[in-house]
């Protein structure tokens, strides 16, 4: 205690350098600026064990799997039989509404949530019983920002790279790499409380990259941002499938969903109602086109549903029907002739799967 | 309970609470300083005329040199608490540290203890700064402090648990405010600090003896008469600290795994 108290008030920095080389952003090749006890053990090299999951995970196609998950709160239920696989490489949508059970299938996959019943294994790991060893090689970016506001941009990579093993130079070299790849150098001595809610959830992404981690989880990780934030977000999570990281992406936007997933899970209540890609569920589930109509009486509509072969769900002020393939003309005549307030014609997303597989919307 | 955490884990966890505390080290000295040095100017120019000396131990001491060790007792008592009540509780439920923390490669003993120890060293820190300034004035000898660490790390980490119990028991912040009222200030005051326990009726004695500030403040006056059943008091501490410590531990699990 005596010694951990003199770190405290009296840092005995190691100053050597080895000769000549520089290393990212000119910072000299050197053990500068870790403490005493932090140099002793860079020595024994912990952080060169974990720094290469995703060369890992490329060569092994090293998987996240969840089987048969469950999870009650006393007799309450959340989570009911969830399978999943995350692929190297592939993102993995959890769409659903809020309250469907996507953060907590989150919380099982990276250990944070106990399963009441079911495994999860990240290659040879069991996620529940060996969940420190699994998060050495994930990256979570969770719904809450949970920055350290008592710590600068710089201060709160580093105190996590930490936690990683990553000390000294180290640390601070791949904390500069992650912050030039997301950028967010020139932020790098600002305060947390001083950057905008789209910086602060890059800020949780870089956090969540320091390792090179084979899967990442980013849960709902652009709800509040602005469009053009939103967009840029995007980009930096096709980014990491590019690079051969697993995603399991969990949001209620379904532009989202269709824009960035591979595979999608549809969820409601705790349980999987449908999955496939974006395009499968659509062209499965509703067909290309739908319409949507306002202005006309419920069983005129299902009528002419019922004629032509198609289905109708009531859909904001009005009903959605979808347009069967053979003949959507036939479809559009029977509505206009009676004389809707409002027609649109339009191609199907997976809001539309949603409503039909659930009766409800996404939002 | 499986033990899944490690050494590393604990010390990075502790180090993330000392690189915020080295932000603001002045401030966060001024306390234990400033605080040991009016409570000596003002009992020692204030009631040390109006009391001639008190009987410790069969011999007769002076009045700072009886509260100088009780002050030390102090400042560790309300810097350890307060860390891990305040502190703890402000990470958990405000900030989610915890849950930041919880998706690094740390188990939840890692995070536990990273706060256990941070809290137990913010007392120290505190304990260390108003021994010294005790010594200098000559209220304490520079041997009574170095002997007396290993009681000082007891009784921090004994009440860097009681906060962190706290933080696992209380709904909301205000209720942070109970323990601190309902323990700590009848402890502070009559636990035979500023004046022996024999002075209090019977009844309160007893009660006074059994709070755990009161072993620890007997312990650290070692210079001033060595108490043949200090190994009792060693031990008493040391059971408190587990069981509080083990208490914390379940009540702060269950909070964040709602469980």
């Amino acid at each position: 205690m005596i010694f951990a108290a003199l770190f405290c008030l009296l840092p005995a920095k190691v100053f050597y350098f080895r000769s000549g080389h520089q290393g990212l952003a000119g910072i000299p090749l050197c053990r500068r600026g870790c403490f005493l006890l932090e140099a002793v053990i860079q020595n024994h090299r912990i952080s060169a064990k974990l720094e290469y999951g995703l060369g890992v995970a490329a060569e092994q196609g090293v998987e996240l799997v969840g089987q048969d998950l469950h999870k009650s709160y006393g007799s309450r239920e959340v989570v009911r039989g969830i399978d999943l696989t995350v692929k190297p490489g592939q993102v993995l949508g959890l769409l659903g509404p809020n309250g469907a059970g996507k953060s907590t299938t989150v919380g099982m996959l990276y250990g944070m949530v106990k399963p009441s019943h079911g495994r999860v294994t990240l290659g040879p790991y069991d996620v529940t019983r060996q969940g420190v060893q699994a998060r050495r090689y994930m990256g979570v970016v969770t719904q809450d920002d949970n920055l350290d506001p008592d710590l600068d941009v710089t201060g709160n990579l580093v105190a996590f790279a930490r936690y990683f093993g990553l000390v000294g130079t180290t640390a601070r070299y791949r904390v500069a790499e992650v912050l030039e790849e997301l950028e967010l150098t020139r932020f790098a001595k600002h305060g947390v409380d001083e950057l905008s809610g789209g910086t602060k959830r890059r800020l949780v992404l870089a956090r969540a990259l320091l390792n090179k981690p084979v899967v990442v989880f980013l849960d709902e990780p652009t709800t509040g941002l602005d469009p053009d934030v939103r967009q840029q977000f995007w980009r930096l999570v096709l980014g990491l499938r590019q690079r051969g990281c697993g995603v399991l992406l969990t949001t209620h936007y379904m532009d989202e969903a269709e824009r960035l997933c591979d595979r999608l899970l549809l969820m409601q209540a705790g349980q999987v109602v449908d999955r496939g890609s974006p395009a499968e569920l659509i062209e499965r589930t509703v067909g290309r086109e739908v319409l949507e109509v306002e202005g006309l009486d419920s069983r005129y509509v299902q009528d002419v549903a019922a004629a032509v072969g198609s289905w109708v769900r009531p859909f904001s002020s009005g009903f959605l029907l979808a347009i069967p393939d053979g003949d959507p003309e036939a479809l559009i005549s029977k509505v206009e002739h009676g004389r809707p307030t409002r027609v649109l014609h339009r191609k199907a997303n997976l809001e539309d799967v949603f409503l039909h597989l659930t009766g409800s919307r996404l939002e | 309970m499986v033990w899944d955490g490690s050494p590393w884990g604990v010390y990075a966890v502790w180090r993330r609470h000392a690189t915020v505390y080295q932000k603001t080290w002045l401030v966060n000295c001024l306390l234990p300083v400033s605080e040991p040095i009016v409570y000596l100017v003002s009992f020692g120019y204030g009631l040390s005329p109006l009391i001639a000396g008190i009987e410790y131990h069969g011999q007769a001491v002076s009045y700072l040199q009886f509260i100088g060790p009780a002050m030390i007792g102090i400042a560790l008592l309300f810097q350890s608490f307060f860390e891990g009540a305040y502190a703890s509780f402000i990470r958990l439920h405000y900030q989610k540290t915890w849950h930041a923390l919880l998706t690094a490669p740390l188990s939840f003993q890692d995070v536990f203890c990273g706060d256990w120890c941070w809290a137990a060293t913010r007392g120290m820190v505190a304990g260390l700064i108003t021994g010294l300034v005790t010594v200098i004035s000559g209220a304490y000898s520079w041997q009574g402090l170095l002997g007396s660490l290993p009681f000082m790390v007891v009784g921090a980490l004994l009440f860097g648990a009681m906060g962190l119990l706290t933080t696992g028991l209380a709904k909301t912040i205000d209720h942070v405010n109970v323990p601190i009222f309902m323990l700590l200030i009848p402890m502070f005051t009559i636990c035979g600090t500023y004046f022996p326990r024999e002075n209090l009726p019977g009844w309160l004695q007893k009660i006074a003896a059994v709070l755990p500030l009161s072993p620890l403040v007997d312990l650290l006056r070692w210079p001033l008469g060595w108490d043949p059943w200090w190994w009792v008091k060693v031990g008493i501490l040391v059971v408190l600290m587990a069981g509080i410590a083990a208490c914390a531990y379940r009540t702060i699990y269950r909070k964040l795994y709602n469980e």
